[in-house]
């Protein structure tokens, strides 16, 4: 009888001691994630007022649910169709004149696959057009690039491409697509580094 | 006190007298810093030769001191054993400054110091020449002075040492800062990501760090490095630039970006001798800038050269300093302290994203909570390939990479 009460006098000190975990302990970040995951209650921090003056409008695309810039108060001469009263078709531009939006420089696909009524609705010029021509409003022009770029489109909606407006707290808010692209030239061009520090190139020599 | 030091003072001086004669011999001029004194006063015998001869010397008076007995040894371990007390209530403040063990020297040492400090503070406040705005100032530099260690304050006092620091800085350079004091906030853990094959090297990462940090600029300190790397390589930092000038992005090479990682099982925390940089509940590795002694353990400890040390003062141009501050972010710090990337405490507690992650022109970096399920971080790391630097260190930092 002694050597079973042994026994389990040893088993449950092992257990007790080996179970060197204090609370709030977890084996990898993973697991911690994981675990204090489940109780997660919205801690109650919001990004609201850093959005600051930029107009926004909500949109839901798949399960994601964000704000982001509106866009037609932002054109310049919106609406369009103030000049083009006509469908594109119908402007036929007078040779020896300036052309209009002659500082546009289309640097997006081949031209052989685009040209400005692959986006804009030649019909009603204060729309975009899908390919397949269905309407698409100017401030969910993200729709527009979907077509193509579906893997940034994916990318952009989940989080991992873009950036916020504001900050990490909800409300989230990202940037759309042409609030860094042009949509006409999308290639962001090369420069040169904001700063260079001399304090460690003179170290390295 | 004065007595023990004048005894000490009368007792140097007879060994310089002592030494005269040796000295004089000398050719060279040799200053004396008081490193042979331990042997002289061994040797001191007043025949004023140090080595043997006179025969009141032992053979070898230095190793002799230095031996101690075994006997002498266990009863001196034995003691340092009994002598660890049951757990103690909560120490602060003043406890923590007096109520630790030391040695005559550093005892001495510490009281001079703060002698120093108090005979300053009385001074002027007793005197009625000196200005209110001094004897203000006096009473700030002697509360800071026995100030505790902040992770152990309690809110009352964490407000009470950023408002006098607010004072102090008001009163030196006639100008208002807003100091903060957040702590973490339940069900927060931070976490980042960064983007390699969006990152193009424009480094408005670095400048808006330095900015928002109040970094050195006489030293040009920064938190954020920008490697670059030669394309179909992998990582090989011996071989990257983090000092690049020229137009970016360059051809054949891509850009990846280090920083403190605030590490989930930091390594440079448990270095420290004083706990004067520790994890925050909500992830964040932090320092207090008063409590750091500057050894830089923690900076040899950091397997990702996370860590920067002050070896100067820190110069900021009054009109550059950010004066949105958080005690534990980017608050003034002075000559000898550890500083790193805090993840912008001040700004992430608010709300807001990093000045890196604001600033970055491309969208490489991600930053947001990890325990949100429907944050964007948490969609990074449960949808894109994923990976961490020195993952089998076991260091567990909160900072991923991917790529598109």
């Amino acid at each position: 009888m002694n050597i079973h009460r042994f026994i389990i006098i040893v088993i449950v000190v092992f257990c007790v001691g080996s179970c060197k975990h204090k609370e709030g302990e977890y084996h990898s970040l993973k697991d911690k994630i994981d675990a204090e995951t489940k109780n997660y209650q919205d801690p109650e921090i919001s990004s609201e007022s850093y959005i600051g003056d930029v107009k926004t409008i909500e949109i839901k695309e798949g399960d994601h649910r964000f704000l982001i810039p509106e866009r037609k108060s932002q054109i310049t001469s919106f609406a369009c169709t103030e000049c083009h009263t006509q469908p594109l078709g119908k402007m036929k531009r007078i040779e020896g004149e300036k052309r209009a939006h002659w500082e546009l420089q289309m640097q997006h696909a081949d031209e052989k696959a685009m040209n400005c009524t692959s986006c804009h609705m030649g019909e009603n010029m204060d729309n975009l057009n899908s390919l397949t021509g269905s309407i698409i409003d100017f401030n969910q022009s993200y729709l527009l690039c979907a077509q193509c770029h579906n893997s940034q489109f994916q990318d952009w909606k989940g989080g991992a491409h873009g950036k916020n407006i504001g900050g990490w707290a909800k409300p989230r808010a990202a940037m759309t697509c042409v609030s860094c692209h042009n949509p006409h030239q999308p290639q962001i061009a090369s420069k040169w580094p904001v700063q260079f520090n001399t304090e460690i190139e003179k170290e390295r020599k | 006190m004065a007595g023990a030091i004048q005894y000490r003072n009368r007792k140097r001086k007879k060994i310089a007298i002592n030494k005269i004669p040796m000295e004089e011999k000398k050719k060279w001029f040799q200053l004396d810093l008081g490193l042979s004194k331990k042997q002289t006063v061994g040797g001191s015998c007043g025949c004023g030769k140090s080595s043997g001869g006179c025969n009141s010397h032992s053979l070898s008076p230095s190793k002799e001191e230095y031996r101690i007995s075994a006997e002498e040894f266990d009863t001196a371990v034995e003691n340092e054993l009994t002598e660890t007390t049951p757990p103690e209530p909560r120490k602060d403040g003043f406890q923590q400054v007096f109520e630790v063990k030391m040695d005559r020297r550093t005892a001495f040492r510490k009281l001079t110091a703060s002698l120093l400090v108090g005979a300053g503070a009385v001074q002027t406040s007793c005197s009625v020449v000196t200005g209110e705005e001094t004897k203000e100032k006096a009473q700030i530099d002697w509360e800071e002075q026995f100030k505790g260690n902040y992770k152990l304050m309690t809110p009352e006092e964490k407000k009470a040492t950023v408002d006098r620091l607010v004072r102090s800085y008001q009163l030196r350079k006639k100008k208002n800062i807003k100091m903060s004091s957040t702590d973490a906030a339940k069900d927060v853990l931070f976490g980042y990501a960064f983007n390699i094959s969006k990152c193009q090297g424009y480094m408005n990462c670095v400048s808006a760090c330095v900015e928002e940090n109040n970094q050195d600029r006489n030293s040009q300190m920064q938190y954020i490095r920008i490697h670059e790397m030669k394309d179909g390589q992998g990582f090989k930092f011996n071989e990257a630039d983090d000092n690049y000038y020229h137009e970016v992005p360059a051809e054949g090479h891509f850009y990846m970006g280090t920083q403190c990682f605030h590490c989930d099982n930091p390594p440079c925390v448990n270095v420290c001798p004083v706990e004067a940089t520790w994890r925050e509940e909500d992830g964040l590795v932090v320092i207090d800038y008063d409590w750091c002694i500057g050894c830089r353990y923690c900076m040899a400890a950091c397997p990702y050269d996370g860590r920067r040390f002050n070896w100067s003062k820190p110069e900021v141009p009054e009109e550059e300093v950010n004066k949105n501050q958080h005690y534990l972010g980017n608050r003034m710090r002075k000559k000898g302290v550890m500083e790193k990337c805090t993840f912008c405490v001040q700004r992430s507690r608010a709300g807001k994203d990093p000045a890196c992650v604001e600033a970055c022109p491309t969208g490489a970096r991600i930053f947001g909570n990890l325990l949100d399920p429907d944050s964007t971080i948490r969609w990074v790391l449960e949808n894109k390939q994923v990976f961490r630097l020195k993952e089998d260190l076991g260091t567990e930092p909160k900072f991923w990479y991917f790529m598109d």
